[in-house]
């Protein structure tokens, strides 16, 4: 019976001296072996961190924790007179709502992509990296707006929806992750790319994709996703426009 | 403690969740799954060459939709509503000013939302196995698996829910935690390998649902069932069940015991 | 049970909301018969009004019904009815649904939930809207039908916050009858509110509440008699002020007479508010003065406060 069948393996190396508490500081070099790969800035790792779940989960966190009482909590306390009392119009009202959700989702996409790019200037010390990608900027950039701007009416469309917040904070979440579960479901059975245009995360990721030069996680042209999502923006807008009456019945 | 109080609450709130008008929303949202059974029966029958099983996309939808999605949606809503909707909308008052306990007034409240979710989330799932399993309704592993299923569903519901009891009696942003548990917690965590894994609830809701090993009758080798292969180190069932009871039990005593303590002031 | 002989008694009762006072040092008993709880906004009423009803704990001192504490002790409650101040219902529900409800929450039977309901609407006059989701009704409708709930299950003690808030005067009235319909022998009303003549239509025993504490309690007259001793504001807006003004300048009540040109009105300072109106409207009568508009800065409640806190 070979002794590694009793639980045992052996070891081929040789014992060496004894342990120094410095040899801690070995190990986590050790440790740190390969890890330069993160400190290879380009556009992948601008796909990696834009196209993450994490990174669309904690967006949602945002647009649930402080976007979807915007329009419902007013609707809720009968507040949009006292707004139009003021020599306010509608889409100064809107563009309020989306200015202030919009600033913390730039927090979470626009302000990571400048520190990225500042990290590598400053590590590198050159600007070799923005004469290789020139239109890299331009892309995170454009990409961040769009993608803080979808979601930005994306929750004032679902927070005019009602008059709770937790209501509409659970519409959020729910049209969100309902999407990938059909998308999930019917790719899982059917195995077809285009079912990714039924997923708002799916829809998300090819075209951060598009925006970033990096390879579409699916066989499907980008344009189809940015026309789903600007789909999805529009009716935001048609929706809100009925939704925010200047004039409201007070009981 | 007398029913009498449990009783009156529970049918008082059992209306008002029947009343309301975003529960229309979420039984819209718990029909869904009966569409998808539709649409895709229509897709089966439609195509008959591309050799889809109708108890495979059943176990699909159950696990993909019904156990990760729905069931985690309405108990959040459904469970943090019991409290925080009668402080949000100020009509605490009128219960707590009555002769009913507040461990009463709590457990009726849940009661009602979990029969009323047991209804959605049961009725939904046995119609679309009627649907998908239209045509081999005598096949009795099917049911053995709807029966199985069920029961994960039945005990997710009723553990979840008391879970968010729990978290609307003493959290402000209920919801938040809510969403960060189901999706963040429940989500990622249920994967990790060894003990970590029996952190989260669904675990044992899966623990519940039979394995690849156990072979639903007719699906070996169609590989379609491999996401069963998620659950890693299952716990046996009886453990499973006990486990989902105690802690349906601990998290509704607390949330009883929380509400029985704590002040509720309305913002004015 | 006959009904009566039931008292609230509140002993060294005080509430902090964290660094917040809310109720400080009160000790009352509230007696069978009417009390109105009289006080400014943010005085403290509703702070005292939810302590007797058992919805805030005491951060100090004890509050009691009957002799047994409040909090936690939902017994108490079939003598007890409460309509809060907030304008909140299950909105989705009826009124017949909303009454039966709380009713059955009481632990009536089907049959007496439905008597009952039937007879609390009557009396409130919602009958017709009873069947009419709640969402529907109006101010007075929803002021209405929360009085309802309170008294359907004939408490011993009603304590009301702020009943008339925000209701027309045509359903002021209906509401003030209502009340002292209610008022049988015995039993006990609180009635709160931050007007004073809502108050004088209903009860002439009145507690005053300041700024977390009782100021006064008693007879309204002596109330009265405070606010008749305090010096009065009056502005009389009239085309010849000085020939009003040396009408009154004269009189031994009148402590001083000042003109505000820029509004066009005489400004009188008088130590008996009743004569000198009385004076007035026969000045008006008699001589055909031309007087445009009366008014009594200081004629409110906080006034009143100030006077008796003596600022």
């Amino acid at each position: 019976m070979a002794i590694a069948e009793r639980g045992y393996t052996h070891w081929p190396g040789s014992l060496e001296g004894g342990r120094r508490p410095w040899r801690v500081l070995e190990d986590f070099q050790e440790m740190l072996k390969g890890a330069d790969k993160f400190l290879h800035i380009n556009p992948a790792y601008f796909q990696a961190y834009y196209g993450s779940s994490f990174l669309i989960f904690m967006m949602l966190m945002i647009m649930v924790g402080s976007g979807s009482g915007l329009i419902a909590d007013d609707l809720r306390h009968n507040s949009l007179p006292l707004y139009f009392s003021r020599p306010l119009r509608k889409r100064d009202y809107v563009g309020g709502k989306f200015g202030a959700l919009a600033f913390f989702l730039l927090l979470l996409t626009l302000v990571p992509g400048i520190l990225f790019i500042l990290l590598k200037l400053l590590f590198a010390g050159s600007f070799a990296f923005l004469a290789d990608y020139p239109w890299l900027p331009f892309s995170f950039i454009g990409w961040s707006v769009f993608i803080s701007s979808f979601f930005s009416l994306y929750t004032l469309l679902l927070s005019s929806l009602g008059r709770n917040r937790r209501y509409a904070a659970i519409l959020m979440v729910a049209a969100y992750f309902l999407s990938d579960v059909f998308f999930g479901i019917f790719y899982g059975i059917f195995h077809e790319p285009a079912f990714c245009l039924i997923s708002v995360q799916m829809n998300l990721r090819q075209l951060s994709a598009a925006f970033l030069g990096a390879k579409p996680q699916f066989d499907v042209p980008w344009i189809y996703s940015f026309l789903v999502l600007s789909a999805v923006m529009v009716a935001a807008v048609l929706v809100l426009r009925r939704k925010i009456r200047v004039a409201e019945v007070i009981r | 403690m007398s029913m009498a109080p449990f009783l009156s609450v529970y049918r008082f709130s059992a209306k008002i969740v029947r009343r309301s008008k975003r529960t229309k929303v979420f039984i819209a949202v718990s029909v869904l799954p009966v569409i998808l059974a539709v649409v895709l029966q229509i897709n089966r029958l439609a195509s008959p060459g591309r050799g889809l099983d109708g108890l495979a996309v059943f176990s699909n939808v159950v696990m993909g939709f019904c156990l990760q999605f729905l069931v985690l949606l309405l108990s959040l809503f459904f469970g943090t509503s019991i409290t925080a909707d009668e402080v949000d909308n100020k009509t605490l008052t009128y219960p707590a000013t009555r002769p009913v306990s507040k461990t009463a007034f709590i457990l009726g409240k849940y009661a009602a939302s979990v029969s009323f979710l047991l209804v959605l989330v049961l009725t939904s799932t046995v119609v679309s196995f009627l649907i998908l399993m239209a045509d081999r309704l005598s096949y009795g592993a099917a049911w053995a698996f709807l029966g199985k299923s069920l029961a994960a569903l039945g005990f997710g519901t009723i553990c979840y829910t008391a879970l968010f009891t729990l978290a609307g009696t003493f959290l402000k942003k209920s919801i938040l935690f809510g969403l960060f548990f189901c999706f963040g917690w429940e989500n990622v965590v249920q994967y990790f390998p060894g003990t970590t894994q029996k952190f989260t609830i669904m675990h044992y809701l899966k623990s519940l649902l039979p394995g690849m090993e156990a072979g639903v009758g007719g699906t070996e080798g169609t590989g379609l069932l491999k996401f069963l292969l998620f659950r890693q180190e299952p716990t046996p069932v009886v453990t499973a069940v006990i486990t989902l009871v105690i802690l349906t039990a601990v998290f509704a005593g607390l949330a009883c015991w929380v509400f029985s303590r704590k002040e509720y002031l309305f913002d004015e | 049970m006959i009904p009566g002989g039931l008292a609230v008694r509140a002993d060294k009762l005080g509430k902090w909301y964290g660094n917040v006072l809310g109720l400080s040092d009160v000790s009352i008993e509230i007696r069978p018969g009417i009390t109105g709880l009289l006080g400014p906004n943010g005085a403290g009423k509703s702070t005292f009004m939810k302590l007797i009803t058992g919805q805030l704990r005491p951060s100090i001192g004890t509050v009691t019904i009957d002799n047994q504490p409040v909090w936690n002790n939902p017994e108490i409650f079939r003598r007890v009815g409460f309509c809060p101040e907030q304008d909140a219902f299950y909105e989705d529900t009826t009124g017949r649904e909303f009454l039966s409800g709380l009713l059955g929450l009481s632990g009536y039977s089907a049959a007496e939930v439905r008597d009952r309901s039937d007879r609390a609407l009557a009396f409130v006059g919602l009958e017709d809207a009873a069947d009419r989701l709640i969402r529907g009704y109006s101010r007075g409708m929803r002021q209405r039908l929360k009085i309802s709930q309170a008294i359907a299950h004939e408490p011993d003690i009603l304590i009301l916050d702020e009943p008339l808030n925000g209701l027309d005067p045509l359903s002021k009235r209906k509401v003030i009858k209502l009340i002292k319909d209610y008022r049988t022998e015995g039993r006990t009303v609180l009635v709160s509110s931050h007007v004073l003549p809502e108050i004088e239509a209903l009860t002439q025993s009145i507690v005053l509440v300041h700024q977390g504490k009782i100021l006064a309690e008693g007879d309204i007259h002596y109330i009265r008699d405070l606010i008749d001793a305090h010096p009065h504001v009056v502005a009389v807006k009239t085309g010849d002020g000085r020939g009003l003004a040396a009408k009154f300048v004269g009189e031994a009540d009148v402590l001083s007479v000042r003109f505000d040109e820029t509004e066009g009105t005489v400004l009188f300072e008088t130590r008996n508010r009743d004569r000198f109106f009385e004076r007035l409207t026969r000045l008006a009568a008699d001589e055909g003065l031309d007087v445009e508009e009366i008014t009594s800065p200081d004629d409110n409640l906080q006034s009143v406060f100030d006077y008796l806190v003596g600022k």
